[in-house]
This record gives C-alpha cells, sequence and structure tokens, in this order.
C-alpha cells in the first residue's frame, strides 16, 4: 500500500537531483558563454562607456542678454586616461567639447583644464599630455535677446579618444545636453553649482 | 518512473556538467587576463578583400600557404607604434620563410594621414632605422566586424598556413612569443 507514495517520493528526489545538476552545467555554461563574450573585446569596454559626462549650468534660469556657462564633468574610468585637449604630440586626438547652438545663443569661448603629464609603459621617457579621474569642460555663453522662453536644451558632443596601459579604444563622439530655463531680461537668477564653477574649480 | 528512464537523465544531466567544467578550463587555458593577453583559437580566416595604399585590392586568401600576422593599428595610437619596431624585426627574419606582418591601418581619415607615416616614420628595430617593411592595408569598421569586431588597439591575429586563425593577441606582443609560434607554424 504504501509503496507506490514511496517510489514516487524516490522518483521526485532524483528528477530534482538530476534538474539541480542540469541547473547547474547550464549556469556553468551560460557564465562561460559572458565571459566569453567579454574575452571578444579582450575584457575592454566599449569606447562610449570609459567616460561618463555630466552637464550642469551656472545660473537658474538664465535671463536673457544675461552671459552664463555651462560645464561639463568629465568621469573617466579607473586604469583609462584620455588625450587632453592639447596633446603633447600632433598625431594624438584631442578632447573636444562642441555645442550645437540652438538660436540665440552666442559662444563666448571653451575653457578645457590643462592636461596632467604622464608616461606610459607604451611611451617611456615620453610624457603625455591627458586627462584622467574627473576633469571640466566649461563654455562661457551668452544668451541673446532673441533666446527663446522657457526650457531649453543644449546639445553637445564630446569626442574623445582613451587607452589605459597597454591598449587604446578608438576615438569616439559621444552625445551630451544641458537642460535650463530662459527667462525674460532682468528676472533675477541664482548662481547653482559653486562646487563646478567656482574660480578655483579649474580642474 | 522506470529506473533506466531515471539513471539516463542522470547520466545526462552528469555528462552535461562534465562538458561546462571541461569548457570553463579550456577557457582559463587559452587565456592570461584583460590589458596585453591571447588567446587560441581555431576558426577560419574572414573572407576579407583590403586596400593597400595604392588602391589594389589585397585579400586573406591571396596569402595562403604563409602564416600571416595581421595587425591591426592607428598612427594616432602610441601602443601601436611601440610594437612596431618588433614587426619589421620579424618581418626582416621570417619573410623569407613563408611568413609575412600584414599591418591593417584603422585611421577614420584612411590613406591621407597613414600613408605619409608609413613613408616617413623611421624606427629603432634592432639598432637599424628602418621604416615598416611589410603591406600595409586600410581597414574600416566592416573588415574589423569580420574579425569579430575590434574594441581596441593594437589587436592582431595570427593565421596558419592553411589560413586558420590561431592565435589572438589583444596589446603589445612578446617578440619572443611570437618567434615561437612562427617556428611551430612554419
Amino acid at each position: 500500500m504504501t509503496l507506490a507514495p514511496r517510489r514516487g517520493v524516490r522518483t521526485a528526489s532524483i528528477l530534482g537531483a538530476c534538474s539541480a545538476i542540469a541547473a547547474c552545467a547550464a549556469a556553468v555554461v551560460l557564465a562561460g558563454g559572458a565571459l566569453r563574450a567579454r574575452q571578444n573585446g579582450g575584457g575592454l569596454p566599449s569606447p562610449s562607456a570609459v567616460v561618463k559626462p555630466h552637464a550642469y549650468v551656472s545660473i537658474e534660469p538664465v535671463p536673457r542678454e544675461k552671459e552664463f556657462q555651462a560645464a561639463v564633468q568629465v568621469e573617466i574610468a579607473r586604469g583609462f586616461h584620455v588625450n587632453s585637449h592639447t596633446p603633447s604630440e600632433a598625431y594624438l586626438i584631442p578632447t573636444t567639447l562642441t555645442p550645437n547652438l540652438p538660436a540665440g545663443f552666442h559662444l563666448a569661448g571653451t575653457m578645457y583644464p590643462p592636461g596632467q603629464l604622464e608616461e606610459f609603459p607604451f611611451s617611456p621617457g615620453k610624457a603625455l599630455s591627458v586627462y584622467t579621474g574627473s576633469v571640466t569642460v566649461r563654455l562661457r555663453l551668452s544668451a541673446e535677446a532673441s533666446a527663446p522662453l522657457g526650457a531649453t536644451t543644449i546639445p553637445m558632443k564630446l569626442r574623445y579618444q582613451a587607452c589605459d596601459s597597454t591598449t587604446c579604444l578608438p576615438p569616439v563622439s559621444i552625445p551630451v545636453s544641458v537642460q535650463f530655463e530662459i527667462a525674460a531680461a532682468g528676472t533675477a537668477s541664482r548662481a547653482v553649482h559653486p562646487e563646478i564653477f567656482s574660480a578655483s574649480s579649474t580642474k | 518512473m522506470r529506473k533506466s528512464t531515471t539513471a539516463l537523465l542522470l547520466l545526462l544531466a552528469l555528462v552535461a556538467l562534465a562538458a561546462s567544467i571541461y569548457s570553463w578550463r579550456s577557457l582559463f587555458r587559452n587565456w592570461r587576463g584583460a590589458g596585453s593577453a591571447s588567446a587560441s583559437m581555431d576558426v577560419n580566416e574572414p573572407d576579407v578583400t583590403f586596400k593597400d595604399l595604392q588602391g589594389q585590392s589585397v585579400t586573406l586568401a591571396s596569402l595562403k600557404g604563409k602564416v600571416v600576422l595581421v595587425n591591426f593599428w592607428a598612427t594616432w595610437c602610441d601602443p601601436c607604434k611601440a610594437e612596431i619596431p618588433d614587426l619589421i624585426e620579424l618581418q626582416e627574419k621570417y619573410a623569407g620563410r613563408g611568413f609575412t606582418v600584414l599591418g591593417v591601418a584603422m585611421d577614420d581619415e584612411g590613406k591621407k594621414v597613414v600613408e605619409p607615416f608609413v613613408q616617413t616614420t623611421e624606427f629603432d628595430a634592432g639598432g637599424h632605422s628602418m621604416k615598416m617593411n611589410y603591406p600595409i592595408v586600410l581597414g574600416d569598421d566592416d573588415i574589423a566586424t569580420k574579425f569579430g569586431g575590434l574594441f581596441g588597439y593594437p589587436i592582431s591575429f595570427l593565421i596558419s598556413r592553411d589560413g586558420k586563425v590561431v592565435k589572438k593577441y589583444l596589446g603589445s606582443l612578446s617578440e619572443e612569443e611570437m618567434e615561437k609560434e612562427i617556428e611551430r607554424l612554419q
């Protein structure tokens, strides 16, 4: 009388064990596949994943007929560097920030931080001007009398070429944009993000 | 359920587990980690046609019968330039023994920047000032895709005489290791 249920229990536990082993095998194969996929790229990230840009504006709102600044803080992945805006050699690809200004805005200038001089295993005895860690590029802008009122976006392109100590990634342009409000001329505005726009924050 | 069926299921599960463990062991045996690394391969060479600096077509298939080191580089890539003296020496030493380096320049500007670089740049190869002495062709994204997609440079592929890609090197090559591989494939 009790034999059938016991056999059922035993069969269920054997099936459970098989399923568990098969699941382990599948997990191992899938994880191996993921690792293989990484290795096809040599464990390197894609060029666009090496840098994370964050955009800021210096005042809110921005009144028409007023100068202001926009900044792009560039976070570079640990272990990587990008060439500075003024690389040590003419053949190296500089970091550039290019805004695509909507009508009603004027670009007075772009301020790039100075590069750090560093030697790498592939350039013994030759220091290269590079950015590492976090650097900030600033744009001096003005909103003209014709700037459209309300929410505004300035799209930009950040171009850079990154390397680690043994390998270089292809140059890439990534989009970044800054959003802010345009108000009527003479509207009161307040300074924002002083940590980015104070005179001492030149890095 | 019959005993024979459960035994078969158990056996299949164990075989799957053993196969997956073997797969991982081979994966780690062939790879020394990211950065400067090599991986063994065994795939047919891709069907690729390059353009050389004179605008002539060069196919990989036309090099069958030779051991070929396909080296992807760019004029803006300092680690690529750092290994060029070793590639010059390998070409100098093994070109007469059925080997060639094939330099694939990946500059977006193509011939405009690659040709003057190749024609004018001298490298210190074994104490001798030498220009690049191996064939240079132009690469693009389509060609990179045929090689499995290239995320970083320099990257090189070693191809055997019978047209098999047998090794991939990411980062700078070791001249000593390359010599061993070339000798092995002779």
